[in-house]
């Protein structure tokens, strides 16, 4: 896994690549303003972009839109964007731009190394990692849109599909839940029938599940 | 309840006198129903009827004696001078207090020129030595005159440019409250957060490095600096957003709102057209408007439906946050007053309408020029 780092912040950018090089991750490049960015997304095509929302020159969201712009060069590109705030808007703005590979998580997450390495993997093989608190304010939010097919959810659904968008397994889940592995399957299945999913592909299934239930609420 | 606004302040006595226009100028004929020898006029009459007299009987006095020189016209020259100085102090008690230095100027100045032109014409002198006299009086005359009539429009006019002064100073001032917010909440980002994560991050890494050989207690320890360290980063987090909230500088009120209506446990509907981005301060006023209006709906009418419409443009912003909840709410209380500042502070207009059981409309107009 190729890994390039957009942080602006000297000591965060070097603890980032320590922590991921210790991890045997191969940080291929590292940036400091979009422009870098895309010109190590360009010469050193990665895998996976790890892309703090705040960059020069204003340090408001120019990291977020880089990294829009870089998926649209480079539509492979994997985004793992670190921020300090949970802002739906932002979490929508990427989903948007569509395709898979995105996660949105607080920085301090990366000092839960394990969960934080679990979250760039699953973002690299074009899954989702969101955050936990991004999901909760999604949850807590009304649907605006009013998508048909998520109304029909029961509570408990919501709850599991909100748990598959911060990327956990179903025993992570059954586990959250205090239900059992089968309860968890047999919610995931009805999710999937209700929001009219194709059957195979599991993974990419659930990937699709996830990314209807973060549009709806984003 | 609609809640009227407090009345303004009583504007502060001009320290400078009235225009003459203003003020009634010596009315010799008295107050109507005034007793007759009350009257100024009657007094005056009096004094021109005793002069008469003494005029009279000094020219028999003068014929009687025989006396040659017709000295009599000083002892009127006399009488003059005392009906003049009668008619000036009549004139300037007639008129009202803001005019009576201009008026005992005039009189004064009148009376002074009539007894020189008089001493002139009893001196027989041939040259007309009163000129400069009358010159200098009379230009002094004029210069208070000019001050009268120039004082107040030129007060008013310094006023004026005072509350142009005072307005922009305080928009400024304003301004550089919401930059310096900013520029809080950025340090805060760039300087104890990011040093708090690359902290939580050392610590995860530290943690990942222990072997198993490693005591329970020593791994509780780093996981409890761990915990608190993810602790202050939300602490600082939610400080940072309640100074100035990051959606609201990056993306501007209507997605603010948006996000704030996303956030809430309430069915919130937002309509926006803001056709050009407004000051910060007044973007941030009417987003602490509406994040106040919000919550209090959620607190006091939970399931109800929120409205927010904000339509703006160069002039003015409205932001109208209506919801269909319990109503009743009370204009005075502490979040509702603070918002109320707020927005006087812009020279803006808040307005709650909150009939019990028939919902909250609350209304805010911000300036935007």
């Amino acid at each position: 896994m190729r890994v390039v780092i957009v942080e602006d912040h000297a000591l965060l950018r070097a603890g980032l690549v320590a922590l991921l090089r210790e991890n045997d991750v191969d940080v291929v490049a590292e940036a400091e303003t979009p422009e870098d960015f895309l010109r190590v997304v360009a010469a050193h095509k990665p895998d996976l972009a790890i892309v703090d929302v705040r960059l020069p020159p204003t340090f408001t969201d120019e990291g977020l839109r880089a990294a829009l712009e870089a998926r649209r060069q480079r539509p492979e590109l994997a985004v793992l964007v670190l921020s300090q705030y949970v802002e739906p808007v932002y979490t929508s703005e990427l989903l948007a731009s569509g395709g898979a590979g995105i996660g949105y998580l607080l920085k301090e997450r990366v000092g839960d190394v394990a969960g934080f390495l679990d979250a760039i993997r699953r973002v690299a093989g074009g899954g989702t990692a969101m955050d936990r608190e991004v999901v909760a304010e999604l949850v807590t939010g009304r649907t605006a849109t009013g998508d048909a097919a998520l109304e029909t959810l029961t509570p408990r659904e919501r709850e599991v599909l909100g748990l598959m968008a911060e990327g956990r397994t179903n025993a992570a889940i059954a586990d959250a839940l205090v239900v059992s592995g089968g309860a968890v399957e047999k919610h995931i299945t009805s999710i999937f029938s209700k929001l009219d999913l194709p059957a195979g592909g599991g993974d990419h299934r659930r990937v699709l599940a996830v990314l209807a239930f973060l549009r709806a609420a984003g | 309840m609609a809640d009227a606004p407090p009345p303004p302040p009583p504007l502060p006595k001009l320290p400078f006198a009235p225009p003459l226009g203003a003020v009634k100028v010596g009315d010799l004929r008295g107050k109507p129903g005034e007793a007759r020898w009350r009257r100024p006029l009657f007094r005056l009459a009096l004094t021109a009827v005793l002069a008469g007299f003494v005029a009279v009987f000094t020219v028999l006095l003068w014929l009687v004696s025989g006396l040659g020189g017709f000295w009599p016209m000083w002892v009127w020259f006399g009488f003059g001078c005392l009906f003049a100085v009668h008619l000036t102090v009549e004139r300037t008690l007639a008129t009202d207090p803001g005019g009576r230095t201009y008026v005992l100027h005039e009189g004064a100045t009148a009376s002074t020129i009539a007894i020189v032109l008089a001493i002139w014409l009893l001196d027989g002198s041939e040259t007309f030595w009163p000129t400069w006299v009358i010159v200098t009086l009379a230009a002094a005359l004029g210069v208070h005159y000019a001050i009268r009539e120039q004082a107040p429009v030129f007060r008013a006019e310094q006023l004026m440019d005072r509350v142009d002064e005072l307005t922009q100073s305080r928009s400024g001032a304003l301004d550089v409250q919401a930059a310096e917010l900013r520029r809080i909440e950025r340090d805060l980002h760039d300087g104890a957060q990011a040093r708090l994560v690359a902290l939580s991050m050392q610590l995860g890494r530290a943690e990942a490095r222990l072997g198993d050989d490693v005591d329970e207690q020593t791994r509780a320890l780093i996981k409890g600096a761990q915990e608190d360290a993810r602790l202050a980063i939300a602490e600082l987090r939610d400080l940072a957003r309640g100074i100035a909230p990051p959606v609201l500088t990056d993306r501007g009120l209507a997605a603010a709102v948006e996000a704030l209506g996303k956030r809430s446990p309430l069915e919130v509907e937002v309509q926006a057209h803001v056709s050009r981005r407004p000051a910060p301060v007044v973007e941030s006023a009417a987003y602490f408007v509406v994040a106040e209006a919000l919550t209090n709906a959620a607190k006091h009418s939970p399931g109800a439906t929120v409205r927010i419409t904000i339509v703006g443009d160069d002039q003015r912003l409205q932001v109208v946050i209506a919801d269909d909840g319990v109503g009743g709410a009370d204009a005075g209380g502490g979040g509702l007053t603070g918002l109320r500042q707020r927005v006087g502070a812009l020279d803006g207009t808040f307005l709650v309408v909150s009939p019990r059981g028939h919902g909250t409309t609350i209304t805010a107009e911000l300036p935007c020029g």
